[in-house]
Parts: C-alpha cells; sequence; structure tokens
C-alpha cells in the first residue's frame, strides 16, 4: 500500500506570536517550527498500517526551506521518502491554492492512500484535506479515530459530536483526515536521523495558478477583554442577580 | 613470651624432600604440562573473546598516577574488599596477602622437585622466608576455612542461592596447601612423610590451576588488570562511535572492557546487596547483568548480531537475566559500580543496553515515549509549556543573566515547573541576596538532557545539550550554581561529549563556601534533621559534608542507617521519576521510612528529585516529618524579606 501524508509546519505550541513590522504577517524571526500536531498522528496512522500491511510511506509538505526539518523528522520516525513543495508564499494562497499544489505534485504518485491532519494548529481551517480529496476526484472521511485495512479498501472510525462514533466501509484510493489522539506517537530515534541522511528529498516548485488569490490586510493578535462585576447582597439576591446576567446580558442560560 | 615463641620459631626448619628420581622428575613435568596446557587450552577462548570484542575508542592510560593509586589501594590493598564487608574483607586479603607472600616459596617448591631450590631452609634468608610464609599460611588457612563457613553454613543470599562446589573444592585445594606446607615443618627431612607432603601440595596446586579460568576464581589473573584499566570516571558514558554504534545492540557492540569486566566477575553480589532495583523485589539483578554478559560472549561470542535485550528466551542463559524490563528498572544509583572489588563499571553496561534500545526504536513504552516527546517539543521533562518557566521568572522576580553578575542560577525542569522545586529555588535566590551575590537566570533554559541521557535516548541528549551549552556561551555565563545534583553531573560531565560547560556547582558547595557568613538558626535550635544523601551529589560528585555543614547550622544533624556512599537511592534517577508503576515496593518508600525511623523531626534533602519522591511517600505515612531542602534550611534561619539588611558586602 503506497500511503502519502500531507503535513504542515506550524510554530511551537507555546512560541510567543509577535505581530510582524508591517502588520502583514506573524514575525517569524525568533520563532520555532514543528509538525503541525494532527499531521503528526497522521504520519503515525500511515506508519502503523505499513507496519502491518507492507507498502511505502511519502510525505508531502509545501513551504520555505525551514520545513525541510520537519520532513528530515517525517523520515527519522519512518517514512521512506519525502516531497518539497517550495513556496513561501503560503500567507498569499487560499486553502483551494494550497490544495491545488498538493494535489500537483500528488497526482503523478498514485497513491492508494493520502492522510492528512483533520485542520492545522495555526489557522485551523480544516478544509485542505476535504478540497484535496475533490481535486484528486476520490472520496474522503473526516476526523478520522481509527483505520483497518479490509480486504475490498478500508474500514474507519469517525468522531462524532457527544461521544458518538462512526464506522464507514470505503473503497480506495481514498483520502482521510485523522483526529489527533488516535494512537500513541512514537519518539525520534538516533537510528532513525542516520537513516533518513541516506533517503530522497525531492523538491518540486510549487506553481504559481493559486498564487495571490488572497490579499492580506492586517495580521493582528486577537483583543484580550475581561471585565469584572462585584455582585453585592444576601446570597438569594446575588444567585437572583446572577442568573438574570447569564439570562439576559451574557445569554447563556 | 614474645621472644620466646620467636627463638622457637627460629628453631623450626622446614623439611625439605630428597633424592628426586629421574622417573619422578619425569612425572612431576608431565604433571605441570597437563595442568598449565589445560589451564591455557580454558583461558584461550575467554582471552580471545576479550581480543575479538570492540576496540573501545575512547580508552586511554591517561592518568595513570590515578590508576597505580587505584592498583595499589584497591589491589595490593584490597581496600574495597574490606571497606565494604569488613569481617570476610580481611578474610578475602589474608588470603590474597598470603598467596602473594607463597608466590616464592610455590617457585623454590617446584624447583625443589628438579633439584634447583633456591632457598635453603637452615639459611638465613630462607629460614626468615619460611617461617614468614608460614604464619600467612595459618592466616590463610584460618581465613578460608571461615569463608568456607560463611559461604556453606551462614549463606548470606547475596551469594545466591546455588551453593557453588567448585568453591567448595577450591577452598578446600588452599586448606591442603597451608596444611601440608605447615606440616612440613613438623617431620624431618628426607623421609617419606615429607615426600609424601611435597606431592599433595604440588598436585593441590596443579589441580587448582586448570580451574581458574571456568569458575568465579578467574578473578584471580583479570580482575589486577580489570581494575588497572577500568574507566577514569565513575559512571562515564563513551560516546557512541561511527554511524553503526548505538549502544550495546548485540554482541558486536560489546567492547573489550566490557568483555574484561564481564570475565571478572567473581560474584561476590556486593551490586545486588545495594541495588535499589533488587532489594524491593525489581527483575533487575546488576549482578545477573554481568553474568548475562558473560554467558552472551561464552554461547554468541563478540561477534553476534543477536540482540542482547530479549525477552524470556529459554534458549540462551543469558535471555533470562538481560531483559527490556531488567535494564529499565535501574535508577542508574550507582552503588553496584561503587562496591564492585573488581573494578566492573555497571552504569556504561546498563546504560549502553538502554542505548541500545533506545536508540533503535526497540523500546516501547508509554511514560518514556511521553516523555522524549515532552523534551522534543517543550525541551523540558515535565511536559509544561515553555512559557511556565517565564511567569515563574517574572512572578519569582528573578534577574535575567545579563553578562554582568557573577552567577547564573540554573533553575532546571524542577526548579522552573515543580511547585516545590519552585520554592527551593525562591529560596535559595534569598540566600544568594543575603550574601549579596549577584545572579541571574537564563532567557531560555531547556532541560540538561538526564533523563534522556540515562534512558539512552542520545537523539534527546545530544539535542539539549547542544542548545544549553549555545545559551550559556551567547549569555557569556562564568560561573552556574544549581539545585539539582543531576544538572550538575550532566552539564559538568556528561555535556563535555558536545563541548565544555562553564564552571558548575551545587548549591550546597556555594552555601558551605560562604557557611561562615549565614546566619545560625536560633528559634529551631537543636531541632533534629535527618540528611538524605542524593546518589548524584554523593556517589558521582563525592560531595557529602558540604550539604551535613548546612545542615548542621540548621538543627542537629542525625545519619540514616545507610549513608554517605551507601546511601540508598530515593528511586527518581535514571529518568525513573517519569516512567510508570514500579513493580515490588517502591524505592521511595522503603527509604522514606528508613529516613522516619531515625525519629527526626525533619527529613534534609539536596535534590529536587528526592524531595518529590519523599514527599509522595510521606503522604502515606502515620508520623510525617517537614521535608525541606538545605536552601529551605537555611533561609529559614533569614531575616524576613522586609527588613532583610543591606548584604554586608554591599556595606
Amino acid at each position: 500500500m503506497k500511503i502519502l501524508v500531507a503535513i504542515k509546519q506550524v510554530p511551537e505550541r507555546d512560541a510567543q506570536i509577535r505581530v510582524a513590522a508591517d502588520g502583514k504577517w506573524i514575525d517569524e524571526d525568533d520563532l520555532s517550527y514543528t509538525i503541525n500536531e494532527p499531521d503528526a498522528y497522521a504520519l503515525e496512522e500511515a506508519l502503523q498500517l505499513k507496519e502491518k500491511n507492507g507498502g511505502e510511506v511519502v510525505v508531502v509538505c509545501a513551504g520555505p526551506e525551514r520545513v525541510t526539518s520537519t520532513l528530515r523528522e517525517a523520515l527519522a520516525k519512518g517514512a521512506d521518502r519525502a516531497i518539497h513543495i517550495e513556496a513561501d508564499d503560503l500567507g498569499e494562497r487560499d486553502t483551494l491554492g494550497i490544495a491545488q499544489m498538493l494535489a500537483d505534485a500528488m497526482k503523478g504518485e498514485a497513491a492508494d492512500l493520502i492522510l492528512t491532519g483533520l485542520q492545522s494548529d495555526d489557522l485551523g481551517l480544516g478544509q485542505t484535506g476535504v478540497v484535496l480529496a475533490e481535486l484528486l476526484g476520490i472520496p474522503h472521511a473526516t476526523i478520522i479515530m481509527q483505520v483497518e485495512k479490509t480486504d475490498s479498501g478500508l474500514r474507519v472510525k469517525r468522531e462524532l459530536e457527544d461521544g458518538w462514533f462512526q464506522h464507514v466501509e470505503m473503497p480506495l484510493p481514498a483520502l482521510l483526515t485523522i483526529q489527533s489522539g488516535g494512537n500513541k506517537l512514537r519518539y525520534a530515534t538516533l537510528m532513525g536521523i542516520k537513516k533518513a541522511k541516506t533517503k530522497e528529498t525531492a523538491t518540486v516548485t510549487a506553481s504559481a495558478a493559486g498564487a495571490k488569490a488572497v490579499s492580506l490586510e492586517k495580521v493582528y493578535l486577537p483583543e484580550k477583554q475581561k471585565k469584572t462585576e462585584m455582585l453585592t447582597g444576601t446570597p438569594a439576591e446575588i444567585a437572583t442577580q446572577l442568573v438574570e446576567k447569564l439570562k439576559f446580558e451574557v445569554r447563556v442560560l | 613470651m614474645g621472644l620466646v615463641l620467636a627463638a622457637g620459631l627460629m628453631a623450626t626448619v622446614l623439611a625439605e624432600p630428597a633424592g628426586f628420581s629421574g622417573w619422578e622428575m619425569g612425572l612431576l613435568g608431565a604433571c605441570v604440562l597437563a595442568s598449565g596446557g589445560l589451564f591455557f587450552w580454558r583461558l584461550g577462548p575467554i582471552l580471545r573473546n576479550v581480543f575479538r570484542s570492540k576496540k573501545d575508542t575512547d580508552f586511554s592510560l591517561h592518568p595513570l598516577g590515578k590508576r597505580v593509586w587505584d592498583f595499589f589501594w584497591e589491589v595490593l590493598c584490597q581496600a574495597k574488599v574490606i571497606k565494604q564487608r569488613p569481617l570476610p574483607g580481611v578474610a578475602h586479603a589474608f588470603v590474597f596477602w598470603g598467596f602473594l607472600a607463597f608466590a616464592l616459596v610455590s617457585l623454590n617448591h617446584f624447583m625443589t622437585g628438579v633439584r634447583l631450590g633456591f632457598l635453603a631452609p637452615d639459611g638465613y634468608v630462607g629460614r626468615f622466608y619460611f617461617i614468614f610464609a608460614a604464619v600467612w599460611a595459618l592466616l590463610v588457612a584460618v581465613s578460608i576455612a571461615g569463608l568456607f563457613v560463611r559461604r556453606f553454613f551462614v549463606r548470606p543470599i547475596w551469594l545466591g542461592t546455588k551453593v557453588s562446589y567448585e568453591s567448595g573444592f577450591i577452598a578446600f585445594l588452599i586448606f591442603t596447601l597451608m596444611v601440608t606446607y605447615l606440616a612440613a615443618f613438623a617431620v624431618s627431612d628426607g623421609g617419606t612423610a615429607v615426600k609424601a607432603l611435597w606431592w599433595t601440595h604440588t598436585l593441590a596446586l596443579l589441580i587448582f590451576l586448570p580451574l581458574i579460568p571456568h569458575t568465579k576464581h578467574l578473578h584471580l589473573v583479570l580482575s589486577p588488570l580489570t581494575v588497572f584499566l577500568k574507566r577514569d570516571g565513575f559512571s562515564k558514558i563513551p560516546p557512541l562511535s561511527g554511524d553503526e554504534d548505538f549502544g550495546l545492540v548485540s554482541g558486536k557492540d560489546i567492547t573489550q572492557l566490557i568483555s574484561l569486566q564481564a570475565y571478572s566477575c567473581v560474584e561476590c553480589g556486593r551490586c545486588t546487596e545495594h541495588c535499589p532495583a533488587s532489594t524491593t523485589g525489581k527483575v533487575l539483578n546488576p549482578k545477573e547483568i554481568i553474568l548475562g554478559m558473560r554467558s552472551y560472549l561464552n554461547e554468541l561470542g563478540p561477534a553476534s548480531e543477536v540482540a542482547m535485550l530479549a525477552e524470556a528466551r529459554p534458549e540462551t542463559t543469558f535471555g533470562t537475566t538481560m531483559s527490556m524490563q531488567a535494564a529499565f528498572e535501574c535508577t542508574t544509583c550507582g552503588s553496584c559500580e561503587y562496591q564492585c572489588p573488581v573494578g566492573i563499571q555497571h552504569l556504561p553496561i546498563i546504560i549502553g543496553l538502554r542505548r541500545g534500545a533506545t536508540n533503535t526504536g526497540a523500546w516501547e513504552d508509554t511514560y518514556g515515549t511521553k516523555l522524549f516527546l515532552a523534551l522534543e517539543k517543550n525541551g523540558n521533562a515535565l511536559g509544561l509549556s515553555a512559557m511556565e518557566r517565564d511567569k515563574f521568572v517574572t512572578k519569582a522576580g528573578l534577574p535575567i543573566f545579563d553578562g554582568t553578575q557573577e552567577y547564573c542560577l540554573w533553575l532546571g525542569c524542577m526548579g522552573g515547573y515543580d511547585p516545590k522545586g519552585r520554592e527551593i529555588i525562591a529560596d535559595f535566590a534569598r540566600v544568594m541576596d543575603y550574601l549579596g551575590t549577584t545572579f541571574g537566570v537564563l532567557k531560555k533554559e531547556k532541560c540538561t538532557g538526564d533523563p534522556a541521557r540515562r534512558l539512552g535516548n542520545d537523539l534527546v541528549f545530544q539535542t539539549m545539550a547542544e542548545f544549553g551549552l549555545k545559551q550559556l556561551e551567547t549569555a557569556k555565563v562564568q560561573k552556574i550554581v544549581a539545585i539539582c545534583p543531576h544538572c550538575v553531573r550532566t552539564i559538568s560531565n556528561d555535556w563535555r561529549e558536545y563541548g565544555i560547560a562553564p564552571e558548575i556547582e551545587h548549591h550546597s558547595e556555594f552555601m558551605a563556601r560562604h557557611k561562615d557568613r549565614l546566619p545560625k538558626q536560633v528559634s529551631a535550635a537543636g531541632e533534629s534533621i535527618v540528611y538524605h544523601d542524593p546518589c548524584y551529589l554523593g556517589r558521582y560528585r563525592d560531595v557529602y559534608e558540604e550539604p551535613r555543614e548546612i545542615v548542621s547550622l540548621a538543627g542537629t544533624l542525625v545519619e540514616a542507617p545507610r549513608s554517605h556512599e551507601k546511601s540508598f537511592c530515593c528511586g527518581a534517577g535514571g529518568g525513573l521519576a517519569f516512567l510508570g508503576e514500579e513493580s515490588g515496593e517502591r524505592v521511595s518508600h522503603v527509604r522514606a521510612a528508613e529516613l522516619v525511623g531515625t525519629g527526626a523531626q525533619v527529613v534534609g534533602t539536596a535534590c529536587p528529585f528526592c524531595n518529590t519522591m519523599f514527599r509522595d511517600a510521606l503522604s502515606e505515612m502515620d508520623v510525617k516529618p517537614q521535608l525541606l531542602d538545605i536552601a529551605q534550611l537555611t533561609a529559614r534561619a533569614l531575616p524576613d524579606r522586609e527588613n532583610n539588611p543591606v548584604s554586608p558586602t554591599i556595606l
């Protein structure tokens, strides 16, 4: 089974994000990057499927030169090959444009299965996987917790709301967007890093199509609002006031 | 009385047999050849295994002076043997010294058989030497009999449950050697009796010789060499060599030193006796790890590619003694390595096995993986966001190191993220303020990589070490002080593989140096404080007295039954603080009960990991002494922060 995994490089979770001087993007200087967490689970799922069923795992990532470190890490964890789509204008492409880049790079690979995280930690749009499936003309399923290979294709477990799950049988080739936490991630090993050095990373150039689809006006940090109001009176009065406020001001009751 | 005895002794003369015929000499020659041949025939494969093992690329004879001293002290003086087990130790020393004294006697004995004896029993030198040897013979005979009784009747559990009949037979041979020698003083020259004694003595020696290579008595031949050649430095983890080296994966990774050490084991069980894992019912038994290594070499050889850490492989003997579970139960407290009288260095071997498993991904452990991912992602072992450290630094008002201060205060994971560790840091910062010592903390600091190092993850360890070295270099740090002995050890010692860090010391050393300027507790005078020696401060760094000086300022120092170099681990070391539930008894509970048993009102610690382990253990006990770090003990006596007088140095 040939599995492609689309991964994204995002700023570290606890990074202190600052807006760049021109106000159009974040200040990337002092920032450290890592693999998008749901993508790490997608990679783990791919590696486990390969260990069970054999085949090849290829990781694909779009971005500037710095994303090669994330690709190398994926190779160290056990991916067989990597494809780097060179692009430093991701901020100016919309989901369709990004999915288009990925689709272009993946078309020639004839993969049986494409995995990606269900959404990214930075933008959190949750669209890329779905649009990519559409562009490639293959079926997809989202928010996947478990993947099992069957004779005819796949049996997957989707996470629904309120603790419900849905089990879906689907044919191959297909695309799945993977939820975090379904598997246990593995740690990178010295042996993996050394082996990664001998693995191939193909570099492709991003097509101009889809570029400048977005024009960024302004990037800003969410404004924090904190309002404290002290309620006074007897406990009964306070309770009445509180219920009123929750009903009519905050409107949560 | 003494004079009479001496005169009496001088009057006795060793009887010598006479008239060795040609066929007798021929028989002797044949026996010597057979015995020697058998000895080398059995020793050969062992030496071959040692020589065919991988070269130790980092080995150097430097420092020669220390090697000579260790040889003198540990081999010739038998210091370690005696110190850790006084009675059997002295008995062993007598046997050893007796053997040395007997070397000349034995040589002369054989020479007599070919009419070439060079010590004349009635000559001045001969008479003196034979009597000198007789005194030793007496001591050896008594000692070996005592050791025989210990092994076969007292039977301490550390010697193993299996009775070694070979040991008993060898003890009998040694006893025979001594008795036949002493008896020769009581018979007359040239008779049949002396001839019979001579032959019995000869045969006992010649039977003993070929028994050496395949019994624990091989240590007679190897251990002096092992002690002389052991790696310089306690728990010294050698760097990996080349792209194919991931630690001890299979036979081809066993180095010559490990090989030599494995064959030198005398199976005395000191390592097991002091091991916090073995004594609390874990699978790990350090002696069995060493013997497992020896079995592996005997069964598969040093070129084998069969994995060493195998779960229950009945077809090999090592399969049961060396397992993944056993290797990862070690707290790296270092008692085994410290105790070993024949120079075996257990830690590089156990950590080597872990490296082989972790660096190749063979070790799969939920908690271990979680720890490595936390170190990879968050840069601290507790898995918290690095922002949490920044928040604490701001809240505690700790200055950022900017090059103008004298010390860089290294927080460590516990000091930066753990609530109790933070209290210790805050109190130590107060002490430094009081002393007028300027300090600052690094803007960004990650774990030193200690747990990754001890769990065998060289990739994470290297990342952490390189990050730390760069931070310290960029900030132009000259001197570091830390509250955690693990940080101190890792920065000062293990980081050397990637660069030299600035000078670092533990806060106990810092405070002890300034103890004359620290206030003595008045209100708590007389409060009894039991001090627990952290493994990484005591055995690893040889710092025993400094923290005690600080404790003595704060109250009355009480010693635990096991203290100083015999201190018993808290159970946290070797990355185990971050792994899952232990099997058997909890190490921390055993130690906490021992500390509580002293009746002290306060448990004094000098390591945030020990502190956290005891906090947990004490919470389940009926008697709850206070638990305080030495920095907290000192800070208690400081005047309130508000009326903290201007520091004496500034005045």
